[in-house]
């Protein structure tokens, strides 16, 4: 396919009303979750899948993290990542978390033949910190080599100018395809979103209430594997698994976060609690070759991108996030930025990016970190660090 | 205007008429551009009639003497509206609506010609379009789009009444108000009609409140609540709808102010409506997609919407 080619799926299944199988009313939860904060704005889940007997997100493992490091995976002095390293990783990986012998049957734990798997990139951090071709490689490989056809691997983002920039074609086998839900950010594009399944919420009073689910994930996916990367983010304090599957799956998600007031607290997870994107994520594989510990979620300068040149890999995305609030704060703390945590005002610039990105102590909206364990009251993972497991490796 | 046929008469009533200051030197460039009546400066009407055109003579202090209007469409304003959260949009149904029998005109800037001629069909004013020369093929498209409408005579769909003291301050709030879509109705006083009634300077609506008319608007709409709304619109935030209707009939008119074609925008109805046909400036016929009715309102999607669209629901 050519690379600007833009495609989306439209009408891929026949139209049903949407019913209201959940209500995330979060006044109501507070009363089971004494430490979750109350000042929330109700959230309205409407969706007609119901969730999978075994939801993909915990998943089997949920609390457990394998991590995979190798000085050698990247080379620093240039940002290039060596193929055959990341691969070693990859084997490796897989085979720790899934306890198989071989790293075809690691990957068959998860996926069939006739699986449609969707691979959820992140093009923002582009040109430095990108969901890496080596990663994104390896893993269309092995679902190929597990009988998996091309033609139903798809590699998706919610906008086709960040694919174009990214540009994954030259890196990965003919016939899968690249599909984004939107030309650009520029709110006109809604065809490639699922009417019937969205989360509804009036943040700011903005019109549009909506956040719709892409109609790959809804109507053609039947596993994702989520591949974030290690990144800051002003609205959440740290992008990974949880803000990659959600504000990369849903439309509209922009309006949770502006002038230095951020909802994304309860929204990050609650988008990833929606089915059919819970049961489907099966896989979290983060990306931590590169990093960004400012800034994010972009990486427009090399200003601010670090090497933890390691991969993880998991099912439980709060874990992994939870593990990743950890890194960007230890981070930023070693280059004497503000943490991620801190919510006073005095370091915010609202809505000035240009200021943001000059300092690394000024923010533009009060971080919210706090969503990884507001992600565990739904039920997606682990987020208690002393519940977590982590076994390292190194290559 | 000086001397009007009744065919004309029925059109500025109908369609907005394209006020021409270049001569008959420019026929050929009218005609090939569809535009088939005009409104000329006085002094050019007999030339115009001599070589064949119809034409409405129109001085220029009758020009004067209409309320002009600002270009609609989408502005900047740095640190007060972002371009694609919360755009600020420049209307002006709400004037339309609050001021039935004023004669309006328009000098839109270049590329505003189009839009503003929809907008002043959509709530029936009568308007004068000064437009820019560059406009008229995009103008001369959207009058034979209107023109080629069906006429539905039906009155205006509102949730809710609003006093009008013929202040700034309340003209300003319906400005807000329909910007956000929230679908009013101006009374003499509050009305038994409707189960919320917004009278600026009232104890549950006092008037410094509405020296922030966007912030008022927005309470307006927490005190009528989105489920009590006759319409939504969703994807899309540079989007403007009037609706009309009765006796299961619905007629929605929808203006594009973003200058940019949308896709798949969403649109919820109150009321069943299982059939419905769209017409789509430039465009035609367009289905509605992804049709439900549930739960009293009817949804569907639009494929596109360029600058206006007229859809018809039964």
């Amino acid at each position: 396919m050519h690379r600007r080619a833009f495609v989306r799926l439209l009408a891929a299944a026949p139209f049903v009303a949407p019913t209201p199988l959940v209500e995330l009313r979060r006044g109501l939860a507070q009363a089971t979750q004494p430490a979750v904060r109350t000042d929330l704005p109700t959230l309205r889940a409407v969706t007609r899948y119901a969730p999978a007997a075994a939801p993909g997100m915990p998943g089997p493992y949920p609390g457990r993290v394998v991590s995979v490091g190798s000085e050698k995976s990247v080379d620093i002095a240039t940002g290039t990542a060596n193929g055959d390293v990341v691969r070693e990783m990859m084997a490796r990986g897989m085979r720790k978390l899934t306890g198989a012998q071989t790293t075809a049957d690691a990957w068959r734990r998860f996926f069939q033949p006739a699986d449609v798997v969707g691979l959820k990139v992140n093009c923002g951090g582009y040109p430095y910190v990108i969901s890496a071709y080596e990663i994104v490689t390896e893993t269309v490989q092995r679902l190929l080599d597990i009988g998996i056809p091309a033609s139903q691997i798809f590699v998706y983002e919610r906008f086709q100018n960040q694919l174009d920039e990214c540009n994954y074609t030259p890196h990965l086998p003919e016939g899968v395809r690249i599909v984004a839900a939107e030309r650009a950010n520029r709110n006109v594009d809604n065809s490639g979103y699922d009417p019937a399944t969205y989360l509804e919420a009036n943040f700011f009073g903005e019109e549009d209430t909506r956040s719709n689910m892409m109609r790959l994930v809804s109507q053609r996916l039947t596993k994702i594997i989520n591949i974030p990367n290690m990144k800051d983010h002003g609205a959440t304090g740290a992008t990974g698994c949880l803000k990659n599957i959600a504000y990369g799956s849903f439309s509209n998600v922009a309006r949770t976060h502006q002038r230095g007031k951020s909802h994304t607290y309860s929204m990050v997870g609650s988008l990833a609690a929606m089915e059919p994107l819970r049961s489907r994520t099966v896989l979290q594989i983060m990306d931590g070759l590169r990093g960004v510990w400012h800034g994010g979620p972009f990486a427009r300068t090399t200003r601010y991108v670090f090497y933890p040149r390691q991969i993880l890999f998991g099912t439980d995305p709060v874990a992994i996030d939870r593990l990743l609030l950890d890194i960007i704060e230890k981070e930023r703390l070693a280059h004497g930025a503000r943490s991620i945590w801190d919510r006073s005002p005095e370091s915010l610039r609202m809505d000035d990016a240009r200021a943001r990105d000059a300092d690394p102590n000024v923010n533009i909206i009060i971080r919210e970190p706090g969503h990884v364990e507001y992600a565990s009251t739904l039920g997606l993972g682990v987020a208690d660090r002393a519940r977590i497991t982590v076994e390292d490796e190194t290559v | 205007m000086t001397s009007i046929v009744p065919l004309i008469a029925a059109l500025v009533l109908s369609v907005p008429c394209i006020y021409w200051t270049q001569g008959p030197s420019t026929r050929a460039t009218l005609e090939a551009a569809g535009l088939k009546a005009l409104c000329v400066p006085a002094d050019q009407a007999e030339s115009w009639r001599a070589a064949g055109v119809q034409v409405t003579a129109v001085s220029e202090a009758e020009l004067a003497a209409r309320e002009a209007l600002p270009t609609p469409g989408v502005t900047v304003r740095a640190g007060v509206a972002s371009p694609t959260r919360a755009p600020w949009i420049v209307a002006n149904g709400w004037r339309m609506t609050r001021r039935t029998a004023v004669k309006y005109a328009y000098t839109p800037a270049p590329g505003a010609g189009a839009l503003a001629a929809a907008e002043a069909y959509a709530y029936g004013a009568d308007a004068i379009i000064r437009i820019d020369p560059a406009d008229v093929n995009a103008v001369a498209g959207m009058l034979t789009f209107l023109q080629g409408l069906a006429s539905a005579d039906l009155p205006a769909v509102a949730d809710f009444g609003i006093v009008d003291d013929g202040s700034a301050v309340t003209g300003e709030v319906m400005n807000l108000l329909s910007r956000r879509n929230l679908l009013y109705k101006i009374v003499p006083s509050p009305s038994p009609q409707f189960p919320l009634n917004v009278v600026i300077g009232s104890r549950e609506y006092p008037a410094q409140e509405a020296a922030d008319p966007s912030a008022f608007a927005l309470r307006v709409r927490r005190d009528l609540t989105d489920d009590r709304r006759s319409l939504r619109i969703y994807g899309s935030e540079v989007v403007i709808g009037r609706l009309t209707g009765s006796g299961g009939r619905a007629r929605l008119h929808l203006i594009n102010y973003g200058g940019r074609e949308i896709q798949g925008l969403r649109i919820r109805v109150r009321g069943a409506f299982p059939t419905g046909d769209a017409l789509v400036s430039g465009v035609g016929h367009v289905s509605l997609d992804d049709r439900s009715v549930a739960e009293g309102a009817t949804e569907f999607s639009l494929a596109r919407l360029t600058t206006y669209a007229v859809i018809d629901l039964r």
